[in-house]
């Protein structure tokens, strides 16, 4: 059985939270949405990207977007989203330190532009190399049980295993291997990161015993983006909860709730039913 | 003699620096910059020569998943 960490706060790399859900900032009709589903959902981090300028005003990136997310006050996680190498992942994340004067990152090395799927043995390679050059990494992999080895062996101290291709919203596709992760990987941070799309997908993988959630579209392509942070606060929580406090096992065969000695009436059904002559 | 500044052409500023690049281009902050494809820390600024179609990437926060 997986060890049940009962702590309420979620440590990654030494800073505590007391939220477990990861937030992106991407796709919100406005400003104004975002900074509401921010508040509604309120979340540890605040994942965000480096671009270049385009010109003319832009609500999500520049000088407005950066003082949005200022006054938001909140942990600051830039990506490396769209970097195809290790060398262009590499580049990002050092500007993106001098950028947000983090050292986190959140390392996407994407091996497949259809699936974004992650490329893994670019992400292990980047890994090693931001994990010398002083960078708090969270890698962005998936379930695969000896990637997510060499991640921890080159010093990632937390893993992003996807549930599903980045925007699907399909929820876990691979459950097995997901929970199987979770038995292995027992003592380092899990967030699912990725594919996530209804409250019921992230409280399914805490209930597991995941650590966090990291989502994006789910929330920012709602109908209503501002309710639907606060559905999957409400789930993640509950979803940890549940799994802090030992599900019951699973029975074959039903199991009567209430008590069967002293019920009035009884009939031994384990007795040939009388032959009615 | 120019440079090309997020994929656009640009002259070559006198002296030809990224510093000197930078004061005449005046971008929002906050930015950080890249040298032919290349992180260039904001302490390097004025070390870094630029010559004649060379690539200059200059990047600001945006949203992201």
């Amino acid at each position: 059985m997986t060890e049940r960490r009962i702590d309420d706060q979620l440590v990654i790399y030494g800073r505590t939270f007391t939220s477990r859900l990861l937030l992106g900032t991407s796709r919100y009709e406005s400003p104004s949405l975002l900074e509401n589903a921010i508040r509604a959902a309120d979340p540890a981090m605040l994942t965000v990207s480096l671009r270049r300028q385009v010109a003319g005003f832009s609500p999500d990136s520049g000088q407005s977007f950066w003082n949005l997310l200022r006054e938001t006050q909140r942990t600051i996680l830039p990506n490396t989203a769209g970097c195809l190498s290790p060398h262009e992942a590499i580049k990002t994340a050092c500007m993106a330190r001098e950028l947000f004067q983090t050292n986190l990152i959140k390392l996407e090395v994407i091996g497949d532009e259809v699936s974004l799927q992650p490329d893994p043995f670019g992400l292990v390679e980047a890994a090693n190399q931001l994990v010398r050059l002083g960078f708090q990494v969270l890698p962005y992999c998936t379930e695969d049980w000896i990637l997510c080895r060499r991640l921890m062996d080159v010093g990632c101290q937390v893993l992003m295993p996807w549930a599903a291709p980045i925007g699907t919203g399909q929820g876990p596709r691979n459950a097995r291997a997901l929970r199987e992760l979770r038995e292995r990987a027992s003592n380092i941070p899990l967030i699912v990161d990725a594919g996530i799309g209804l409250p019921s997908h992230a409280c399914q993988v805490m209930e597991w015993g995941f650590d966090g959630v990291l989502l994006n579209t789910a929330v920012s392509r709602a109908d209503d983006p501002v309710r639907m942070a606060g559905a999957f606060a409400s789930a993640i929580k509950a979803g940890h909860s549940a799994f802090v406090a030992g599900p019951m096992v699973v029975q074959e065969t039903a199991v009567p709730s209430t008590p069967e000695i002293g019920r009035p009436f009884a009939t031994d059904y384990s007795t040939p039913l009388a032959t009615a002559n | 003699m120019f440079v090309i500044v997020n994929g656009e052409t640009r002259p070559l500023p006198e002296p030809p620096t990224l510093t000197a690049l930078l004061i005449s281009l005046s971008p929002k902050t906050p930015f950080a910059v890249a040298y032919n494809e290349e992180f260039v820390s904001r302490g390097d600024y004025d070390s870094c020569r630029i010559s004649s179609g060379d690539r200059i990437d200059i990047v600001h926060p945006t949203a992201g998943g």
